[in-house]
């Protein structure tokens, strides 16, 4: 990588940290607190399908995962609609 | 949608692997669709009539909308989700790329493609000094190995959501049968595509008009490797060369069609113009160039506009929103294109509309306009932007 990072010209001020990463929330830890949310809503998920995979095995009918990832998806970040 | 590549070098990956990738692409779904909604609303109720409330008149711009959204609740969420997916897009395929190195390199080299690498290419720095689309490493990661072009394309399996189809060619697809389409007549005996990445957009023109030379360029050697491998093992005869689009080293008229998909937005405004140029010189007379990018700002309006400059601010694509802000029949114009030889239009995406729908456009029966909230959204009903003109 080079020393000097690309932005667009017209960026306005404020909108990178000082390691150039993106801000959008006054309090810069909640740019990380939504990445710690998704990566954990991911962990749990990954979790769900070797569930999934265990009542297949045990004779559970299969299920369209990505059906059921939509739907726990949707259930997990439903407070976030609507802002 | 989870998407399963179509060829040898697909991933091998592992139950836990397979359920990040869907995750992530069903969180983008989330994001890209009803977030999205999400922050058209909180522009129209809050930003749009804040702004006007301060400035007197409604936001003009794409950089006055984006002005107006940032601190808004829809606008951060939508944001600050959308980054970390992309972030986890390219989490999500790494392990299965650096575990299976061994296995990859041996399906390139009993594929053996066609390529040529140019040790003595200086790399420009749109392509090595940003991290493109937040991809960790850019397009050189792991140098002329297949590292670069096995994250590209696992992680756009996982980023398009199934919208560029299990080939990830929806966009050469619906754009070579466009024009096979629209001009019958037109029977190209040499293709070059320039900025090919993986050519996933470059094997469409082989399959629209089998019986014509392709080549296939790109400034980056690892994912040139990649595509080669990947074009020879779905039996498709392409040629990459590693070459810059603005410094072609093929003879004046020579090509029957200069074609580029998702590329002119990479380049600073001096290599773009360059590259059109290039385009046009090595262009026979009645040769034909064609690009599918982004739609222009000035055709959209001004939410509609930042909410495709979103990313020239936010993921690492530091000249997408100067080339959104050119005209295209303007730079066309100034590569050497005649006024009259210009053309644009807007394909449905083939793989959600069908052949039918692209027919139809490509006969005129289904003008699609070009500012459409649908036009070059990578979210559900996507449809393609394309300009081009012919030399004559």
């Amino acid at each position: 990588m080079s020393e000097t990072p690309l932005q667009p010209e017209d960026a306005p001020p404020g909108l990178y940290d000082e390691n150039g990463n993106a801000r959008f929330f006054a309090d810069p830890a909640m740019d990380r607190f939504v990445a710690v949310v998704m990566n954990l809503a991911q962990e749990v998920w990954v979790q769900e399908e070797r569930l999934l995979a265990l009542e297949e095995d045990k004779g559970r009918a299969p299920v369209d995962r990505d059906a059921v990832a939509k739907e726990f998806i949707d259930r997990v970040f439903a407070p976030v609609r609507g802002a | 949608m989870t998407v399963e590549l179509q060829h040898p070098m697909k991933a091998d990956a592992t139950a836990e692997e397979v359920a990040r990738g869907r995750f992530v692409s069903g969180i983008r779904g989330l994001i890209l669709n009803d977030l999205a909604a999400d922050m058209k609303d909180g522009y129209e109720k809050r930003a749009e009539p804040a702004f006007r409330k301060a400035h007197g008149r409604a936001p003009e711009t794409s950089r006055e909308a984006h002005q107006a959204l940032r601190g808004d609740p829809a606008f951060n969420i939508y944001s600050a989700m959308r980054v970390q997916a992309q972030k986890m897009v390219w989490a999500s395929v790494a392990d299965s790329v650096e575990r299976e190195s061994e296995r990859l390199a041996a399906e390139a080299e009993k594929a053996s493609g066609s390529l040529a690498l140019n040790s003595d290419l200086e790399i420009p720095r749109n392509v090595h000094a940003v991290d493109v689309h937040l991809m960790p490493g850019s397009y050189t990661r792991g140098g002329d190995g297949l590292e670069a072009g096995a994250v590209y394309d696992r992680g756009l399996a996982i980023f398009s959501m199934g919208l560029m189809g299990a080939n990830l060619d929806d966009i050469g697809l619906s754009m070579a049968n466009y024009i096979k389409l629209r001009f019958p007549d037109f029977a190209p005996e040499r293709i070059l595509d320039t900025g090919c990445t993986i050519g996933h957009n470059t094997l469409p023109w082989k399959q629209a008009y089998p019986d014509a030379e392709v080549i296939a360029i790109d400034a980056a050697p690892g994912p040139l490797a990649y595509g080669a491998a990947r074009a020879k093992m779905q039996g498709q005869d392409v040629r990459f060369e590693q070459m810059l689009a603005d410094d072609l080293k093929f003879e004046d008229s020579s090509m029957d069609v200069v074609w580029s998909s998702m590329f002119l937005h990479e380049l600073s405004k001096k290599q773009r113009a360059e590259a059109l140029a290039e385009a046009y010189r090595v262009l026979k007379p009645g040769g034909l160039m064609v690009h599918m990018e982004l739609p222009p700002n000035g055709e959209m309006s001004a939410f509609d506009g930042f909410y495709l400059d979103w990313d020239s601010y936010y993921n690492n694509e530091p000249y997408y929103k100067g080339f959104r802000d050119e005209n295209p029949p303007e730079i066309c114009a100034a590569a050497g294109f005649a006024a009259e030889d210009f053309f644009q239009f807007v394909v449905p995406s083939i793989g959600i509309y069908g052949e039918e729908a692209v027919a139809k456009a490509a006969k005129g029966d289904a003008q699609e306009a070009v500012g459409q909230q649908t036009t070059g959204r990578l979210a559900e009903g996507v449809m393609w932007f394309g300009f081009g003109a012919w030399k004559k």
